[in-house]
This record gives C-alpha cells, sequence and structure tokens, in this order.
C-alpha cells in the first residue's frame, strides 16, 4: 500500500517536473494543446453558465424595475388624470363665471348670482334649484337669466335656496316678441321639454326660420329684451287665430350651472346686452 | 461515483478560470480547486487527493494560461499530504477547517513559490504572499467550511430521507 502510494507520488512529480522542464526549453506549445483539447470545451460550457446566470439575473432585475415603474407611472397617471379633470373642471367655471360676471357688470339694474344645486327634469315639473333664498331677499317671480339668454322665473324661495320654473316646464308662459319683425305673442313650454311661441296669425306674416324670440317685458315679471330662442320650425295652421313656431331655446337647461338673479328694475330693456346676431 | 468523482475533478479545475471569477469579493478569488482536493482527500485518502490535485492542477494550469506542471504538483502534494494525514486532523471541525484550509493555501502558495524559484522564474515574495496568498487563503478557509457545512447537511439530509 505504502509502496503504490510512493509510486503514485513519485510518478506525479516526475511527470510535473518533466511537464515544467520540457516548457522551460522551448517545447511547451504541444504539452498545452494537448491539456486545452481537454479543457476549452469544458471551460466553453462552464463559462455559459454564469453568463445565462447573470442574464436570467439582469432580465429579473430588469423585469423587476419595469413592473416597479409601471406601478409607479400607472398612479402618477391616474393622478394626473384627476389633476387634468381638476383643471378642466376649473377652466370651464371659470368661463362660466367670466360671462356671469362680464354680463353682471355690464346689466344696468342689481343682480344676485346663484348657483344650481338640482335639477327637475321629470317631464311634469321642469325646475332648477338655485343656492339662493329668503336670506339672500329674493323674491317669488324674480326673473332668472344667464349669459345666453333667459332661464325662468323664481316660483318658490326657501331658506337657503328657491325653486326656479325653467321656459321648457310645461305651465311656463312668457310674453315675447320676435326681434326682427315685432311679432308678438307667447312662449309656452311643452312636456316633451320645447318650447313654442304662440302668436296670432295676422301678426305673424313674415316670420322666418332663425329669427330670435326675446321677452317683451310686458307683464312686469321680465325686463325686455331677453333672448329666448330661436324659431326652428313655423307651425302655419291655416286660417286658425293662433300660429305656433317651434323655438330651441337660447339657454342649455340641462347644463346651465351658474345664474342671475334680476333684482332690480324690471321693465328696463336688455336687448343691448345679449349678443343676438339677430 | 466514480462519475461524480470524475466531474468534481474535471469540473473544479475548469471551474477556476470560469465561475470562481464571479465570486471574487474585490480583487480576491479562493482555489476553488484547492479546496476540492482538500475535501476529496479528507475523505478518500492520498491516492486520491494526489490524482484529484494532479488534475485539477493540471487543467488549472492549462486554463489559467501559466506554466503546465507547476500548480498540478503543489495540488497533488497538498492533496496527497491532507490524505496521508487524514487520520490525525480533526477535518469536520469548523474551527480546524478554516484555519486549516488558510494554513493549506499558504503551504500551497509557498510550495508554488519554491517550485518557479528553482526554475529561475522571477517572482516578488512579498507581494504574492500580501496580495494574493493571504487573502486567497482567508477566502479559502471560510468557503471551504461553507462548502463542509452542507456537504455535511445534504449527508445528513440524505440519510434522513433513505
Amino acid at each position: 500500500m505504502k509502496i503504490r502510494r510512493l509510486v503514485l507520488l513519485v510518478a506525479i512529480v516526475g511527470v510535473c517536473l518533466a511537464l515544467v522542464t520540457l516548457q522551460t526549453r522551448g517545447y511547451g506549445a504541444p504539452a498545452g494543446d494537448v491539456v486545452a483539447l481537454v479543457t476549452t470545451p469544458i471551460q466553453a460550457a462552464l463559462a455559459a453558465v454564469p453568463r445565462a446566470a447573470l442574464g436570467a439575473w439582469s432580465v429579473y432585475l430588469d423585469w423587476k424595475g419595469v413592473r416597479a415603474e409601471n406601478r409607479r407611472l400607472r398612479a402618477e397617471i391616474q393622478r394626473l388624470r384627476v389633476d387634468a379633470l381638476w383643471v378642466t373642471e376649473a377652466a370651464d367655471e371659470n368661463r362660466r363665471l367670466r360671462r356671469l360676471l362680464d354680463l353682471r357688470n355690464r346689466l344696468p339694474v342689481a343682480t344676485l348670482p346663484g348657483e344650481v344645486i338640482a335639477r327637475e327634469w321629470g317631464g311634469w315639473v321642469r325646475s332648477l334649484t338655485i343656492n339662493r333664498g329668503r336670506g339672500d331677499d329674493v323674491k317669488r317671480l324674480t326673473a332668472v337669466i344667464s349669459p345666453d339668454g333667459l332661464v325662468g322665473r323664481v316660483v318658490e324661495v326657501r331658506l337657503g335656496a328657491s325653486i326656479v320654473q325653467v321656459l321648457t316646464d310645461p305651465s311656463s308662459t312668457v310674453g315675447a316678441h320676435a326681434l326682427r319683425t315685432r311679432t308678438p305673442g307667447i312662449v309656452e313650454g311643452e312636456p316633451r321639454g320645447t318650447i313654442r311661441f304662440k302668436y296670432m296669425a295676422r301678426d305673424g306674416a313674415g316670420l322666418a326660420i332663425d329669427d330670435v324670440v326675446v321677452t317683451s317685458g310686458l307683464g312686469g315679471v321680465f325686463p325686455r329684451g331677453v333672448p329666448i330662442g330661436r324659431v326652428r320650425a313655423i307651425d302655419d295652421r291655416g286660417s286658425a287665430l293662433f300660429h305656433y313656431a317651434l323655438l330651441a331655446p337660447m339657454v342649455d337647461f340641462a347644463r346651465v350651472d351658474d345664474v342671475l338673479l334680476v333684482a332690480g328694475e324690471q321693465m328696463l330693456d336688455f336687448a343691448a346686452y345679449f349678443p343676438t346676431d339677430g | 461515483m466514480r462519475a461524480l468523482l470524475a466531474l468534481t475533478v474535471f469540473g473544479g479545475g475548469v471551474a477556476q478560470a470560469t465561475v470562481v471569477p464571479a465570486l471574487r469579493i474585490g480583487d480576491v478569488a479562493p482555489d476553488l480547486p484547492l479546496i476540492l482536493v482538500v475535501l476529496l482527500a479528507l475523505r478518500r485518502g492520498p491516492e486520491v487527493g494526489g490524482l484529484a490535485g494532479f488534475a485539477m492542477g493540471l487543467l488549472q494550469d492549462a486554463a489559467g494560461g501559466g506554466i503546465i506542471g507547476v500548480q498540478a504538483l503543489t495540488k497533488a502534494l497538498v492533496g496527497f499530504a491532507v490524505g496521508a494525514l487524514a487520520g490525525e486532523l480533526l477535518g469536520t471541525q469548523p474551527l480546524v477547517q478554516v484555519p486549516g484550509l488558510a494554513l493549506l493555501t499558504i503551504a500551497e502558495g509557498l510550495l508554488r513559490f519554491g517550485f518557479l524559484k528553482l526554475f529561475h522564474f522571477p517572482v516578488p515574495f512579498g507581494e504574492l504572499m500580501i496580495y494574493v496568498v493571504l487573502p486567497q487563503a482567508l477566502y479559502n478557509g471560510f468557503l471551504g467550511a461553507a462548502l463542509v457545512f452542507a456537504l455535511a447537511w445534504i449527508s445528513t439530509y440524505r440519510r434522513q430521507v433513505s
């Protein structure tokens, strides 16, 4: 056993010394080639392992980073969307209030601004609730206008709010006339949510599509000259006493948010303060 | 078993130039073939230790581009010596493994140095010891101990399973 070990040891030492001697004497290349023949493929295979592992690790880190970034960006997009909505809303409100303020400053009477806080749109009744009430000294039948035209009148005053009957309410009637032809008549609300201009046939000659109908000021509820609507269709009933014109309201009652309550003198002519192009 | 032994020898010999660089701490890399030679020698005796040291050293020489035969000789001698003294050593004790492997690394370094000097190769002893051999000895000590622990855990687990 000991001899075998000794022989092995001597053989190993001998081979090693021979290899080193050969190399120091310039015969190293063949020995290196033989060893390289065995080692190179294994080296190549083993070299691929850490590269693959590092590659996989790097991909994992990238994926993890992208996932985290994705989460962060999603949250940021969400926040920016909300911000954008706020900005859009604020800009829109700003534009509306500027128009209202501009009208308020131009009008020769005292007005009270109000904000629509509720809408009743059932068909039987069409009304708006505004945030001005008894505490603001709002009176029943106060005219309510917007920069686009007439909205309606206050029909009920409560402690902190008022109910405004809009023009499309079936029980709403407003004394009016066509701006161009001066044809007098009455604007009535209809259950289907539209408004029509009812006028006497003998006065209606010459009324045409796109004519603007404004308040007449008769009755003392509404100031004169506030736009109500534009003629969309004329219902000629031949020899009937009254003819009708279907109007497109100037005010979009479904979207109006800010209004003015005309608190002062109602007998003035407001025509100059509303652009009607007609 | 022999296949595993061959794989260990070949793999260990070539891994030094391929896998081990990834384990570098700073500029210090462990000498994995030396650790494997010591482990094999402790378990299989001087013949296997010597032959494994020779083969791994040879592959390491070839892979590293040095003088072929130097590490083959030093590692064979270390394997042989450890295998011969295995009965006298408390190789399973961590307090022996860490300093033992460190000392063996230093011994192998000194042997390599002496061998190269014998063939008149210019090797600066001080710098070699401070910057290469001693840090590597420390690294080998801890890595070797970790490997011993891992092997002991695996064999315990296998015993429990079987």
